[in-house]
């Protein structure tokens, strides 16, 4: 009788630390998830799409697919090819496809060596009018 | 007519029929259905000008001259719209209708890779227009001189037929002069007035559309479509209407 009692009282406890123990690995399978998704701008740059317009819309550029999936740092871009601050390199006279060819801006690694050549696959970074609409809104279509 | 007249009457079915007349129905018959079996018949053998292959006329063949025509290099088109902005400020294009637009296409790259196609569109000015054949006003019709399908809006009593028939989507009604309206290789706005090529070919910052005369040799957009290794099609080839808008990737 004492015994069953005992017997009962070790199993509730080995169940009691089943639970405790399954719901630590859980959280702790978790949270590893939770930081594989987060993405963490101080070290991989701004999540939102950088999106010049000039010399013609538009262009987009992510941060992500260049620093956490191609394993870039900050440096390698800023501040020599590219301001930190959004939107300086669109006003230079010379941010054009003819300056990519030269090894300029993108076209520093976009050379067909290190990373496709800027003279192929334009729709990869040119999202056009359509997809600036879809990216930014309606509200900035041209009026005509 | 009572039950028991009826009954009275000669019998309408085919045994009072005479012979002769049973002959000459199944004759018909027989001949009906020959014309449709020889019609299938000779569908089977290969008619040459029907070829998907050649959607580019062979050299000499054009039936105009200039025998304008367009080439786009679709690859290159990044969709900055500079085309659609020039038309619409030259030909007065309201903000409800286009003359030219441009289309998008996802093509898989396998995975979840996708790749954006643009492909920018405009009237085809068809050797064999469906537009022009259905016209009740003939307030449209191909140029004599340069195969340009035209319109004159003051004839167009906006029944829309037009807009129907075309396979391209390159009509639209303008409300404004209250007729359809569509693109005309800008003839009245430029190529009259001595320009050599349109306003979407000239805005285009990436050499997509190419403009000329494909009955010159040394044109450009001869040059284009006859230079070996190159794929050339045209949109709906299956219309059978002949478009002059040729889509390459070279």
């Amino acid at each position: 009788m004492w015994g069953n009692y005992k017997m009962k009282k070790i199993l509730l406890m080995l169940l009691f630390a089943t639970f405790l123990f399954g719901g630590a690995i859980l959280a702790a399978t978790g949270g590893d998830q939770a930081k594989d998704d987060e993405y963490d701008e101080d070290e991989y740059g701004p999540a939102d799409p950088i999106i010049w317009v000039k010399p013609v819309k538009s262009v987009v550029f992510e941060h992500k697919i260049h620093t956490m999936e191609a394993g870039l740092d900050c440096d390698s871009c800023h501040d020599d090819l590219f301001e930190m601050e959004a939107g300086v390199a669109e006003e230079n006279d010379d941010f054009t496809m003819e300056s990519l060819y030269d090894g300029g801006y993108c076209g520093s690694c976009h050379d067909g060596d290190t990373a496709f050549a800027s003279d192929t696959r334009c729709t990869a970074c040119h999202i056009g009018v359509r997809g600036h609409t879809r990216l930014v809104g309606e509200e900035e279509m041209p009026s005509h | 007519m009572k039950i028991n007249d009826l009954e009275q009457l000669e019998s309408e079915d085919i045994t009072t029929l005479p012979s002769t007349e049973r002959r000459t129905f199944l004759k018909m018959g027989l001949a009906v259905t020959g014309m449709y079996l020889s019609g299938t018949v000779l569908s089977l053998t290969t008619a040459g000008r029907v070829n998907a292959a050649n959607v580019v006329p062979e050299s000499g063949e054009y039936p105009y001259n200039p025998h304008y025509s367009m080439v786009m290099r679709e690859h290159l088109c990044i969709d900055c719209e500079r085309c659609k902005e020039a038309c619409t400020k030259t030909n007065h294009v309201p903000s409800h209708g286009f003359r030219t637009t441009i289309l998008e296409k996802r093509r898989s790259l396998g995975g979840d890779a996708y790749e954006t196609i643009f492909v920018p569109v405009l009237c085809n000015h068809c050797n064999r227009p469906p537009c022009v054949r259905v016209c009740p006003t003939t307030a449209t019709w191909k140029d004599e001189k340069t195969g340009i399908v035209v319109m004159e809006p003051s004839r167009c009593i906006g029944c829309k037929t037009c807009m129907a028939a075309c396979p391209y989507n390159a009509r639209y009604f303008k409300e404004e002069t209250r007729a359809v309206d569509k693109c005309n290789f800008c003839l009245d706005t430029r190529l009259s007035k001595g320009e050599t090529t349109t306003a979407c070919a000239e805005a285009c910052p990436a050499d997509v559309r190419v403009f000329g005369n494909l009955a010159d040799p040394d044109s450009r957009v001869f040059q284009l479509l006859h230079s070996p290794g190159t794929t050339v099609w045209v949109l709906r080839p299956e219309t059978g209407a002949m478009p002059n808008v040729f889509y390459i990737n070279s």
